[in-house]
């Protein structure tokens, strides 16, 4: 397993994030969903490594990122896209993403080809060397893939990552990330239904800080039409019957 | 990861920081400052290595230094500003060395501007110079100041991020080398160590570092003070990952960070502080010598030895000679020199030669400030030689050369070598002997004789209207010279007595 939590709590002062979470992944696509507040971001940041849990057991990619030489370990096959990307405008699109290569030890006589890589996968290559104060949201999410993926990391998070994307980049997207989890324990945090029908093998949803559903696409969608739930979509009805389900119980 | 990798990765990194820094967008507004500034403020000064290389420690700090702390608190808060903290925190690389990185390439750009400015202002005095060569302690002093200034704006930075930060960080570095200014201006013993350790204390006299090594004692203490400066703020900006966390979570957070680093932040705090303190301690003891601020721990006597020159003369049966530093004001201090010495030639007591001799020279006033030029000059020896110094109150090499073409910078000059031929004292000022009035109007009736372009003041006014002494230097001034002569070598002695009246000038 490359993801491993057990009983895993986050706090902020008096606010539980995170509610005693316990979860394992493997490759594959897991698709973390829930609503605002529901623990995604704080959960993504922890398994990031950017957050310590405040209880619980955390192991990742076999190793225990509290310990400073394993969290290097874990971070250099690690890949992070946040849900509001952060970037220095005066960075082309190719030294940004070379910038994080390089922070990410990827071996240096190794990073132009993965640059090159990485920016052909998000199909940015004809604005390769534009700034990015030049370039439109949607093409700034792909440079913050771009930067997530540089490193061929071994788990990958991303929060709302096709956010801004247009409908033809969001295909690629899945696609990316479909090819990503053939090898790569890859999360993707996101409100979008659709791209978890997608793309992920796996569906966990969260809810108050807990994780109230664990199953594939299919079986979130069984539960929409054996339920209670609400939309347009099946996955959408088995989304809104379980978060009524859980709000019942709690 | 091989030893080679992991050093190329992190140069990497700086070439990219270098590539993109900020700073390079300031580059011609620094170079443009420096020129208006440091640069044409040194082309006023004399052609004397040491005394154009102190527009490095009183003009281009004070220019470098503010905008060095601004830029570099705007690159420190960017992780802030700019939201990257999140991703940044999940790359490999801890924040110091991303942070050395960004500082470095802060630096880089700064010190090249500032290299780039002193190089610009050495190869200015090179072409001029007559004598010496560049005082590399001023660079020093000025590389180690403008990194201390960028080191306090990037811990700023870093530790508030903000839009704000950056301008307070310059409007605050430029504040606090104000307060150094002008505390090292009233600078004299006994005067505060902040002053002493600021770097303008280092401007010299007009002739520091020609006829004696400047030591460079001061020096040393204020790199000494601010590196420690430095050392200490990498320290704080090594252990800020745990400063911010609660006390609670202070072990965890140790843990976070890593134990060495906290270690090796700690031990940089301590070796800044130590540094810092010793060079306050040390700058406490200085004491003025010949050679400038003398630290006794880290002063060498061999430099307190005069410096050998040749002295460069002009003129046949009277010299003027100058020091070879000084040899662009020979012309004129021998234009100068030559018709007062014609003018007063076979009288008793009259020059045979002008030389040039170090300022102060070891003489202090009561609060023991080395005296300039009055010490010195004068009429001493037998045969009497006309000594002067480089910064004398009349005729001072004080300017770029050119001033010394003025007429009025001649006959300040003559008034500088009659006023103690005619009076008989070798040295006026110094020895509180105000001249007679007869005495002050003989030696404006042969200044205003030999330059009478030149309007001079009366100087030694003692109970006579300024009136009654002009007419009475009028009236001697239009005689001629065999007869203004022929009255002096009957009358000089009693003049130098103080028994001539006004009235008993011709």
């Amino acid at each position: 397993m490359n993801i491993e939590l057990s009983d895993i709590t986050r706090k902020f002062s008096r606010n539980v994030a995170v509610d005693g979470v316990t979860l394992d992944a493997g490759p594959g696509v897991l698709g973390l969903l829930g609503p605002n507040g529901a623990g995604k971001t704080s959960l993504l940041r922890m398994l990031a490594t950017i957050l310590p849990p405040s209880s619980g057991q955390l192991t990742l990619l076999g190793r225990d990122p509290r310990k400073p030489a394993d969290r290097r370990e874990i971070r250099r096959r690690l890949g992070y896209l946040p849900q509001s990307l952060g970037y220095y405008p005066s960075f082309t699109v190719v030294e940004f993403i070379e910038y994080f290569a390089l922070l990410k030890e990827v071996p240096p006589h190794l990073v132009p080809k993965a640059v090159a890589a990485a920016v052909e996968k998000v199909d940015l290559g004809p604005r390769a060397k534009s700034k990015l104060r030049t370039l439109s949201g949607g093409m700034l999410r792909r440079v913050g893939i771009a930067q997530a993926i540089v490193n061929e990391p071994q788990l990958a998070l991303f929060d709302e990552p096709t956010a801004g994307l247009d409908p033809e980049q969001r295909v690629a997207f899945r696609a990316l990330i479909r090819d990503l989890g053939q090898t790569a324990t890859v999360i993707v945090s996101t409100h979008l239904v659709e791209d978890v029908g997608a793309a992920c093998s796996e569906v966990a949803l969260m809810s108050d800080g807990k994780v109230v559903f664990r199953g594939t696409p299919q079986e979130l969608t069984a539960r929409g039409e054996a339920g209670q739930g609400v939309g347009d979509a099946p996955l959408e009805r088995g989304y809104s019957a379980i978060l009524s389900a859980a709000r019942a119980a709690s | 990861m091989t030893a080679v990798a992991l050093s190329r990765g992190p140069a990497r990194v700086l070439r990219i920081e270098i590539r993109r820094s900020v700073v390079l967008w300031s580059v011609p507004l620094l170079l443009g400052l420096f020129y208006f500034d440091a640069f044409r403020t040194a082309a006023g000064l004399p052609p004397v290595w040491t005394v154009r290389s102190s527009a490095i420690t009183t003009h281009m700090i004070a220019d470098f230094g503010p905008f060095a702390a601004g830029l570099a608190a705007w690159v420190a808060s960017r992780e802030g500003r700019r939201k990257t903290g999140d991703l940044l925190a999940t790359t490999v690389r801890p924040a110091w060395a991303r942070q050395a990185s960004a500082l470095g390439a802060t630096l880089f750009w700064l010190l090249l501007t500032f290299l780039a400015g002193v190089a610009a202002l050495y190869i200015d005095v090179a072409r001029q110079a007559t004598w010496g060569g560049p005082p590399l302690w001023p660079v020093a002093v000025g590389v180690v100041e403008v990194a201390t200034f960028a080191v306090i704006g990037f811990t700023a930075g870093a530790l508030f991020p903000g839009r704000f930060t950056a301008p307070l960080a310059a409007i605050g570095t430029f504040l606090l080398a104000e307060i150094g200014y002008h505390a090292a201006l009233g600078v004299q013993p006994g005067t505060s160590t902040y002053a002493l350790l600021s770097p303008s204390t280092a401007v010299p006299l007009g002739d520091d570092g020609v006829f004696y090594h400047v030591a460079p004692d001061l020096a040393i203490a204020q790199v000494m003070f601010m590196g420690g400066i430095t050392i200490a703020l990498l320290g704080l900006l090594t252990l800020a990952p745990v400063f911010r966390l609660s006390y609670r979570e202070f072990w965890s957070g140790v843990s976070r960070v890593g134990r060495w680093l906290c270690v090796a932040g700690v031990a940089l705090l301590a070796a800044g502080v130590a540094a810092s303190w010793t060079a306050f301690a040390l700058t406490g003891t200085a004491r003025l010598g010949v050679s400038g601020w003398i630290i006794p721990a880290l002063h060498d006597a061999a430099s307190d030895q005069p410096v050998p020159y040749t002295p460069d003369c002009a003129g046949t049966s009277f010299k003027v000679c100058v020091h070879p530093a000084f040899s662009a004001y020979l012309d004129a201090a021998n234009m100068a020199l030559q018709p007062v010495a014609a003018e007063i030639a076979g009288l008793p007591g009259a020059p045979v030669r002008a030389g040039q001799v170090a300022s102060g020279n070891g003489v202090r006033n009561a609060q023991g400030m080395r005296i300039a030029g009055l010490a010195t000059a004068g009429l001493s020896g037998t045969p009497p030689v006309y000594t002067y110094t480089s910064d004398n109150p009349t005729a001072p090499f004080w300017g770029s050369p050119g001033i010394a073409d003025t007429a009025f910078w001649g006959a300040g000059f003559q008034q500088e070598l009659l006023t103690p031929f005619i009076t008989g004292s070798n040295n006026t000022l110094l020895e509180g002997n105000v001249p007679t009035p007869a005495q002050q109007a003989v030696v404006t009736a042969l200044t205003t004789a030999l330059s009478p372009q030149a309007q001079l003041s009366q100087g030694f006014i003692n109970g006579q209207s300024p009136g009654r002494i002009a007419a009475a230097a009028e009236r001697f001034a239009s005689l001629s010279p065999a007869t203004r002569h022929a009255w002096l070598a009957t009358h000089l002695p009693a003049l130098r007595a103080g028994t001539i009246t006004l009235d008993q000038l011709p």
